[in-house]
């Protein structure tokens, strides 16, 4: 663990020195927290029409307006209640963004600036390695998507109908945050670092690194186009999945990391 | 008991042969260095002994810790040089890294840049912490990969004074160069290595077993017309100016014999000093495979 600690406190330091790595995360995040407020609350309030009165809500409506948590909401606020949890997928996409290009470096880039054999000199296992890497590159990743939440947070509280902001703290809101958030970062960060230490240039263990998006995105189509309700229980299922994921891709990714391919056959 | 022995040490890459059946032994405050081309098999013979590559055959035994100088310096850019020395001193766990690092700072000479980044530094900096995280743990056998490669001359000569500080703490080093000037200044023996071990001597021997012993004599006049003098005694003389150059078996017994055969004859002598052929004339010649 203390090697962990001392490798992953490099990983945090470099990130710190360099906060550019994070750009497209702060706009990944700034763009899920923003396109909420303009459909739920910008369009309705330039064009003067209200969302409860649009046919294309009526079903979402009835659906939201039967759940007793949401029950004392007004039509109007139901609605953004509505948006704003679908959205809330969206935000999940940040850590991964954000730490892609983190992790897709991890390996390669060490190589690359010619500082992994210093390191591999150390008694420093396979295992603790990948795992300061993951994680110098999952940590600032929850650190953003947290910052993103308490400002979508601040936003509905601000700008939406009154309790609407109490939505974003139900059970599946919060699992979307902190687990499936997280397990999916964790999991494409994985990904881009086993890729990374077989690979001999960083973009292509962020491309591969970058499949994890797809299905979340799958997850917010479904969402959208009301084919698929993502219910506590659902989320923790696709939770349990997702943690099963990592342990194999942690696994993997020990058994491809080849030292002596990486030391001896990279150029 | 020696603190590194390598033993029939081979490794292959694929069908080529980095390493061939390479065995020797490295002492205690001993300065070893490992000479060849590029391609010779200096850094895969030097990642074997670190354990950072398995050899295909053949075995390492080492008594201490090791600590490894890889040819480039490796330094997180980004990070300050006490950055970069803490994350090892805690990765090799010391008791103290916070103390360890202050203590490589001082006696490395480099606390005054301590807060600088990596990238900050120069060449020769960014060595000099390399070598201080090298020893952060006070590793028993040093292994130094081209230390001076690339380095200015001041640079150079700073990292070879660190080599030899090395030597009196009674630490095993290994240094693998192409830098014959080097290797004259600071290596007790030297192995010669194209994949399979060429030669393993001090160079002092080397130069004999190839060159013989020659004394210089330095005259005051032309030396030429006392070359028939010295006949009788010596048959291989060299005259060049004022100055002979005389091949000897024995050193200590032959030259009071030629310098008095050359008084005698009246001559001045000015000076008389064992003469030796320059380390990259005894390279070239084993690397040639012209060993008499």
């Amino acid at each position: 663990m203390k090697r962990i600690a001392a490798l992953l406190g490099k990983e945090l330091s470099d990130v710190r020195a360099n906060p550019a790595l994070f750009v497209p995360a702060v706009i990944t995040g700034v763009v899920s927290i923003v396109m909420p407020f303009l459909i739920a609350v910008a369009v309705p309030y330039v064009t003067g029409e209200r969302l409860s009165d649009s046919s294309d809500f009526r079903i979402a409506l009835e659906m939201y307006r039967e759940q007793p948590a949401t029950r004392q909401l007004d039509a109007e606020g139901a609605i953004q209640a509505m948006i704003f949890q679908q959205f809330l997928i969206l935000l999940v996409l940040t850590p991964v963004a954000g730490a892609m290009s983190v992790a897709a470096y991890a390996v390669v880039g060490e190589k690359q600036a010619r500082t992994l054999e210093p390191l591999l000199a150390t008694p420093i296992t396979t295992f603790e390695l990948l795992a300061a890497k993951v994680l110098g590159a999952l940590i600032p990743g929850i650190i953003l998507v947290a910052g993103c939440f308490a400002l979508y947070v601040a936003g509905a509280i601000v700008f939406a109908h009154a309790g609407v902001y109490r939505t974003l703290f139900f059970p599946r809101a919060l699992l979307t945050i902190f687990l499936l958030g997280p397990l999916a970062a964790l999991a494409a960060l994985q990904m881009a670092v086993c890729v990374s230490s077989r690979v001999n240039d960083a973009r292509s263990a962020q491309q591969i690194g970058a499949l994890v998006i797809l299905p979340i995105s799958a997850l917010l189509v479904a969402e959208f186009t009301n084919n698929f309700q993502l219910t506590s229980a659902v989320i923790l299922q696709i939770c349990a999945a997702l943690a099963a994921l990592n342990l194999a891709l942690m696994t993997i990714g020990i058994r491809l990391f080849d030292r002596e391919s990486i030391l001896t056959r990279w150029k | 008991m020696a603190a590194l022995v390598a033993s029939h040490l081979t490794r292959r890459f694929d069908s080529r042969v980095a390493v061939d059946d390479l065995s020797f032994e490295l002492a205690r405050g001993e300065i070893f260095a490992l000479l060849g081309p590029n391609g010779a098999g200096k850094t895969t013979t030097l990642r074997m002994l670190a354990h950072l590559i398995r050899p295909t055959s053949g075995s390492v035994q080492v008594d201490g810790h090791i600590g490894f100088l890889t040819e480039a310096p490796g330094l997180w850019d980004r990070l300050t040089v006490k950055q970069n020395l803490l994350v090892y001193a805690k990765l090799h766990g010391l008791d103290n890294p916070a103390r360890a690092v202050d203590e490589a700072l001082d006696l490395f000479d480099i606390a005054a840049r301590k807060n600088d980044r990596a990238a900050q530094l120069s060449k020769g900096l960014k060595q000099r912490v390399a070598l201080a995280r090298t020893l952060l743990h006070r590793p028993d056998i040093v292994l130094l990969d081209e230390p001076t490669s690339g380095l200015d001359p001041e640079s150079a000569r700073e990292v070879r004074e660190l080599i030899l500080h090395l030597r009196h703490e009674n630490r095993a080093v290994l240094i693998s160069t192409h830098n014959l000037d080097e290797v004259q200044r600071v290596a007790d023996r030297v192995a010669v290595l194209r994949s399979r071990l060429v030669a393993l001597d001090t160079p002092a021997a080397l130069r004999t077993r190839l060159f013989g012993s020659r004394l210089l004599i330095t005259l005051s006049g032309d030396a030429a017309r006392f070359s028939d003098t010295l006949r009788s005694t010596v048959s291989d003389i060299r005259a060049n100016g004022r100055t002979l150059s005389i091949g000897v078996t024995d050193v200590e017994h032959t030259a009071p014999v030629i310098v008095r055969l050359l008084v005698e004859a009246g001559a001045s002598v000015v000076s008389v000093l064992p003469e030796e052929a320059p380390l990259e004339d005894v390279y070239l010649r084993l690397l040639a495979g012209d060993e008499p």
